[in-house]
């Protein structure tokens, strides 16, 4: 039985949130050092003909000033990609890009003598669309790169033209779905501290991902990687926005080398959009071939991604729009063509739901157009085309657990689907979508051969348990897993378990918070380690009480022999027993992921690899105000299956945060550049939502029990979004009768498109009295 | 690029009469909630000498009623005038448009008078220094030319103020003081359809109150914006029932749409066609505003929704 | 130009100089150590530097130190008493009303500012008065759930 997990806990950080404690990368002791700040492209693409820095390195108060020349190594999160500098060399991709860089002992002369370097630029044609980017005649931002096209990717499984031959329905629509960002509420920030003496750098910084951060330091500093360290203080979200090495983090290593001190770098908010990363503007091109009965026979899909000036992680993004195609329904004939295009505009990321969100918009709103025209009901479509556990996909992804029926069931219950669906009134409609995520990257980007994830733990003469763990908490909450596990296995109070996180000195190495990939990986790690602190104790304990180890029970900060319970021995008197024998004792536990997980054997079939899927379903309604084309949404009912809950309460706000943050996506979040300006770059104007107009949501939570998660665990912070944009998109459908084919859904959109459709209908219907 | 806030002295006199005096410095700015020239100071939109901050003034934050009719002074803030029983009696058009400004936080210092002043927007306007010295600057700040228009002669930009359409309708006057002593206008003589010089106040000038007749009927206010708070309108209409002897009759002011608050003339009393009238008092006002691509909302769905809102809440008011 | 000011920061009376031109955000942040008070975005945009002035909520980044001479200055960091959180704090902490943490002192400090004047507030009253407070991690569901159970929690212990 389990006694820690499983119940609702609060963050064991949270109390460092609510108090204003908890020092995020901008709160910390900045006293000494000077200000970092960033001079940055004007224009969206050129030439650099001369960069002079003489005026403003002479500025009383500036201590160093930096630009491309003194960093020639690129940089990229995918080894095969790496093709940005920190600062522009001979070319500017886009506007915002960094040029040169300064500290200063304040902000103003900072800011006076960004002034003072003198750039001369040589204008380039831009690009800012896919379209544009593809047109014969299109400005090349890369060499080697013609067309503009980063990367194509094609797969077939099955045989596709044999699957639309079996089908009674075929349709094909193309959807269109704004560039987006993660927005996440704290601003770029890095404190760079370069020490002359011991040659040694500390960085801290805001990021996801301090391991790659490190590598990316040694390799852009030219330093031994034994002479950095990055620390991640609390940092303030993330959504993939800092799941990769960023500019500013290495400039301000550079400068911090430069002075032979220390420098904190903040950003602006705009700076913040400038540096990007978010979900790439992506249009979809979907075939779907259905049975009568609703069963999926073919699929064809062919993706176009504005991916921005550089690779980023752009080749993961198109792979994973098309792996994920698969995974969530039985789909044995599927053919996908996907191009990752340049474009002179911030590059693009890993944002949410990485790769597979709009893809899976675009599938789960056509999957309903052709229920309506096969008169089935959109939950039966879904029905039809289950999967059923242990399985392989055609791609190869491994499945060993599903719970998608049942989260089926449970909204379509909870949302009074069935009775209210169509009764409702006129402007007011209900619609649903499925989605699914990855449980971690069976394959890290950066392959080294090592376990995916390690942990450390201590136990000391003071009776505490110390957990060392390199995962990264950007509010999610995995500190907190790492310590419920830990607590859970030797059945200790969560008080007595402390957790130090993110110190590349103290820490074990931990590839960082992406994928989806840290309650799986390290909490299985967790779990293996504090199963080895607990084989230790219970050797004591046996030892003390003159029974075999196979004899003790541990139980409630106590051991005592099986059947025995007067011979009880407390946690500490143990631990004390433990410690006679070697001393402190340090454990370590591992995960590796298992070989089937890693994917399929064709070209890039690594990515979409997982142990586990999490699923989710929800039911949206809306109701629309026609005159004003708004759209508001009443409420949400979803429902995950995240394998195992170890923590109710962090899955659920999980939920909630990943469902409303597709609601941003779907109703009003976009990028929009004018000629290469961010015109979207400040907390007005990137409209995420507000409490106002944000919903009840209503969130049940699935147990599959997957075989390999930590006891049964999935993930749980990414699957539910990508189901929203579509139950929206489906419910105005109800609503209205109309279908729209882009994303986001803004009152302006919607009010043209419902002329149009309008109209349209009126047409139709005076024809068609004329012709009575 | 930063944020780095520029040096200016602070002047905070505690009477009309020494606001005056500071206001005659040269480059003097007023500052009253500051909820947006902090924003634009911030933004590097300004860089005035000397700041008058009008808080310490207790004359600017009275509000009276009486059966004559009622005066706010111009610092009375936001969140005091949504929460007026008084005015929400009289003037619900004003109380509605009080309580949709911004964030509750910005009205909780945001006064009347900066609201009525309140600056102009534009998406070429309010942005970085960055951002405008990438674009050529623009007509309205250290510009030439206006991006919005290029090739006309004047700055596009939009009158976003929420309160200047809703005093409008009660047909409110405004009481100015300055070097010359006090004067009044006409709230709707005071703008001018110029982003770049919206409003009839001569240096040294600054607005101390509006006044405001008895009502003439029941009235409102309704505003489009993508979210439920925080957003600057795309475009908002107040409108206030009349009943007259020949019938009811509209008076429809708007803002967001132009580069001032514009009225828009109804003429004709209610008919025995309802449908028909508020389809032509929907085209009316259609005709009337002139929205510009001054936001990333497209300014014919600011045309068409806050025409179709203003038939609206004029049906609602009778 | 630089003024004295007078303030009472968290209960404490302090005297300082600062520039005309500072903003309350940075005299906190940088002058007081009270890091609580967050920048979240380049102006009055986002809510996460909130902190009450005179008891009421206002916008520490688009506020000028000089400007609130006099007045009493409550932010996050004086919440809690003798280590005990606030009510506020407790129930934000206790049911998640936070996950990256990032706006949460401005989210408190918004909704003690609400609770101030109205100790029993409705949904809708508490999605008014947190309108300016954006937060991208919880969807808000439960932030409006935290500040109810602090407002009941506030009830129960004074009954």
């Amino acid at each position: 039985m389990n006694k820690t997990i499983g119940k609702p806990v609060p963050l064991i950080d949270g109390v460092e949130k609510v108090t204003g404690k908890a020092l995020y990368t901008a709160d910390l002791d900045g006293r000494e050092a000077l200000v970092g700040r960033i001079l940055r492209s004007p224009v969206s693409h050129g030439k650099i003909r001369r960069i002079d820095t003489t005026k403003a390195g002479a500025l009383p108060g500036v201590m160093a000033v930096v630009t491309g020349d003194d960093c020639d190594m690129t940089y990229g999160v995918i080894p095969i990609a790496m093709n940005e500098y920190p600062m522009a060399r001979e070319k500017v991709r886009y506007r915002g890009e960094p040029i040169a860089a300064v500290a200063a002992l304040d902000a103003e002369t900072a800011e006076q003598a960004l002034a003072l370097i003198e750039v001369v630029i040589d204008e380039l044609p831009a690009v800012y669309t896919s379209a544009e980017a593809r047109a014969a005649d299109a400005s090349q931002l890369h060499e080697k790169k013609p067309g503009n096209l980063e990367r194509d990717v094609h797969h077939s499984f099955g045989d596709i033209a044999q699957g639309f031959a079996a089908a009674d329905l075929v349709r094909e629509e193309v959807f269109d779905c704004a560039e987006i960002n993660h927005a996440q509420m704290e601003p770029h920030a890095a404190l760079a501290e370069y020490d002359p003496e011991r040659e040694r750098l500390t960085l801290h910084s805001v990021t996801q991902v301090p391991f790659y951060v490190h590598l990316t330091l040694a390799r852009c500093l030219g330093m031994d990687s034994s002479r950095v360290r990055v620390v991640k203080p609390f940092v303030g979200g993330g959504f993939g926005a800092r799941t990769e090495t960023l500019n500013f983090e290495i400039i301000a290593a550079l400068l911090a080398r430069k002075v032979g001190g220390k420098v904190m770098m903040q950003l602006t908010r705009e700076e913040s959009f400038l540096t990007h990363r978010g979900r790439p503007q992506t249009q979809v091109k979907l075939k779907l071939g259905l049975t009568k009965a609703g069963k999926i026979t073919g699929v064809e899909c062919e993706v176009t991604m504005a991916g921005g000036a550089y690779a980023g992680y752009g080749l993961v993004t198109i792979l994973y729009a098309g792996a994920l195609l698969h995974g969530i329904y039985d789909v044995p004939n599927v053919k996908y063509d996907g191009y990752r295009v340049y474009t002179n505009t911030p590059p693009c990321g890993a944002m949410r739901g990485h790769g597979t969100v709009d893809v899976r918009h675009a599938f789960e709103c056509l999957l309903d157009r052709m229920a309506g025209e096969l008169g089935l009901d959109p939950f039966a479509l879904r029905r039809a085309n289950l999967l059923a556990a242990p399985m392989f996909t055609a791609n190869d992804l491994m499945i060993n657990s599903y719970g998608l029926d049942e989260c089926l069931d449970k909204v379509e219950a909870a949302s009074g689907w069935a009775e209210r669906r169509g009764k409702l009134p006129a402007g007011s409609g209900l619609g649903m979508a499925c989605s699914h995520y990855v449980s971690g990257a069976a394959k890290p980007v950066h392959w080294t051969g090592e376990p995916h994830a390690v942990v450390s733990m201590k136990l000391d003469f003071d009776g505490s348990v110390t957990v060392l763990t390199g995962a990264s908490d950007i509010g999610q909450g995995s500190t907190t897993i790492v310590a419920l596990a830990a607590a859970e296995v030797l059945s200790i109070d969560l008080n007595r378990v402390r957790v130090v996180t993110n110190d590349s000195v103290i820490t074990p190495k931990d590839n960082g918070s992406y994928s989806s990939r840290v309650t799986f990986m390290v909490g299985n790690a967790a779990i293996e380690a504090a199963k080895e602190l607990r084989a230790k104790l219970v050797a004591a304990a046996a030892k003390k009480l003159e029974v075999s180890p196979e004899e003790i029970e541990c139980e409630g900060e106590s051991f005592f022999i099986r059947g025995a319970e007067q011979s009880v021995l407390p946690f500490h008197d143990v631990a004390i027993a433990a410690l006679a024998e070697e001393g402190t004792i340090t454990v370590k536990g591992t995960f590796t992921t298992p070989k089937e997980a890693q994917g399929g054997r064709h070209r890039g079939g690594a990515v979409g690899s997982t142990m586990g899927f999490s699923y989710a379903a929800q039911v949206v309604e809306v109701s629309i105000d026609e005159d004003t084309g708004q759209i508001s949404v009443e409420k949400v009912w979803a429902a995950l299956d995240c394998g195992f809950a170890i923590n109710p309460l962090a899955v659920e706000g999980q939920i909630e945060g990943s469902v409303w943050m597709g609601l941003g996506q779907g109703l009003s979040e976009e990028t929009v550049y004018q000629d290469g300006l961010p015109v979207h770059a400040g907390l007005m104007d990137y409209r995420f939502p507000t409490i106002a107009e944000s919903p009840p949501i209503d969130v049940q939570i699935v147990e599959s029990i997957d075989p390999l998660g930590p006891f049964g665990a999935k993930e749980a912070g990414e699957g539910a979004l990508s189901g929203f944009p579509p139950a929206l998109v489906n419910a105005v459908a109800d609503a209205l009768g109309l279908e729209v084919n882009f994303l986001p859904v803004t009152p302006d959109r919607v009010l043209a498109a419902l002329m149009k459709y309008r109209r349209a209908l009126a047409k139709k219907q005076s024809k068609k009295e004329a012709g009575k | 690029m930063s944020e780095v806030m520029p040096d200016f002295q602070l002047a905070r006199p505690t009477t009309l009469d020494e606001a005056v005096v500071a206001l005659a410095t040269p480059e003097a700015r007023i500052i009253a909630g500051g909820t947006d020239l902090n924003v634009q100071l911030r933004m590097g939109l300004a860089a005035p000498a000397t700041l008058v901050d009008l808080s310490l003034i207790s004359a600017l934050k009275t509000l009276e009623s009486s059966t004559s009719g009622t005066r706010i002074g111009a610092g009375v803030t936001l969140a005091d005038l949504a929460s007026d029983e008084r005015v929400a009696a009289y003037y619900p058009a004003i109380t509605e448009a009080a309580a949709l400004v911004a964030g509750p936080t910005h009205r909780e210092v945001a006064t009347l008078g900066g609201n009525l002043c309140l600056d102009t927007r534009c998406l070429y306007y309010n942005q970085s220094h960055w951002w405008r010295k990438s674009n050529d600057y623009c007509l309205k700040y250290q510009g030439d030319i206006c991006h919005v228009a290029p090739k006309g002669n004047r700055c596009r930009a939009a009158y976003s103020g929420d309160l200047a359409p809703a005093l409008m309708v009660h047909d409110a006057r405004l009481e100015i003081i300055g070097p010359d002593g006090i004067r009044q206008v006409m709230l709707a003589d005071f703008y001018r359809e110029d982003g770049a010089d919206y409003i009839d106040l001569k240096p040294g000038e600054m607005v101390t109150a509006a006044v405001l007749p008895p009502p003439k009927g029941p009235s409102g206010y309704r505003k489009i914006r993508v979210r439920g708070a925080v957003d600057f309108p795309l475009a908002g209409v107040a409108v206030e029932a009349e009943e007259t002897k020949d019938g009811k009759r509209f008076t429809i002011a708007l803002t967001g749409t132009n580069s001032c608050p514009i009225m828009v003339d109804m003429p004709d009393v209610l008919t025995d066609d309802p449908n028909a009238f508020f389809a032509n008092l929907n085209k009316a006002v259609q005709k009337a505003v002139s929205p510009q691509r001054t936001t990333t909302i497209a300014p014919h769905y600011r045309r068409l929704s806050i025409a179709a809102m203003a038939a609206r809440l004029a049906r609602e008011l009778v | 130009m630089k003024r004295i000011v007078n303030l009472n920061v968290n209960g404490r009376q302090v005297e300082d100089v600062v520039a005309d031109s500072l903003l309350l955000v940075d005299y906190l942040r940088d002058r007081q150590g009270l890091t609580g008070a967050k920048k979240g975005c380049d102006g009055g945009e986002c809510g996460a530097c909130t902190v009450l002035v005179d008891g009421r909520p206002r916008l520490a980044c688009i506020t000028l130190a000089a400007s609130v001479d006099g007045a009493k200055i409550e932010t996050i960091e004086g919440q809690a008493k003798n280590g005990r959180l606030s009510a506020l704090q407790r129930a934000f902490h206790e049911n998640l009303g936070t996950q990256c943490g990032f706006c949460t002192p401005g989210m408190i400090m918004a909704a003690e500012g609400l609770l101030k004047s109205n100790s029993d507030p409705t949904e809708d009253q508490i999605k008014t008065a947190l309108g300016g407070n954006l937060c991208r991690c919880t969807g808000y569901v439960k932030i409006i759930r935290s500040v109810q159970l602090a407002a009941r929690a506030t009830a129960e212990a004074t009954q």
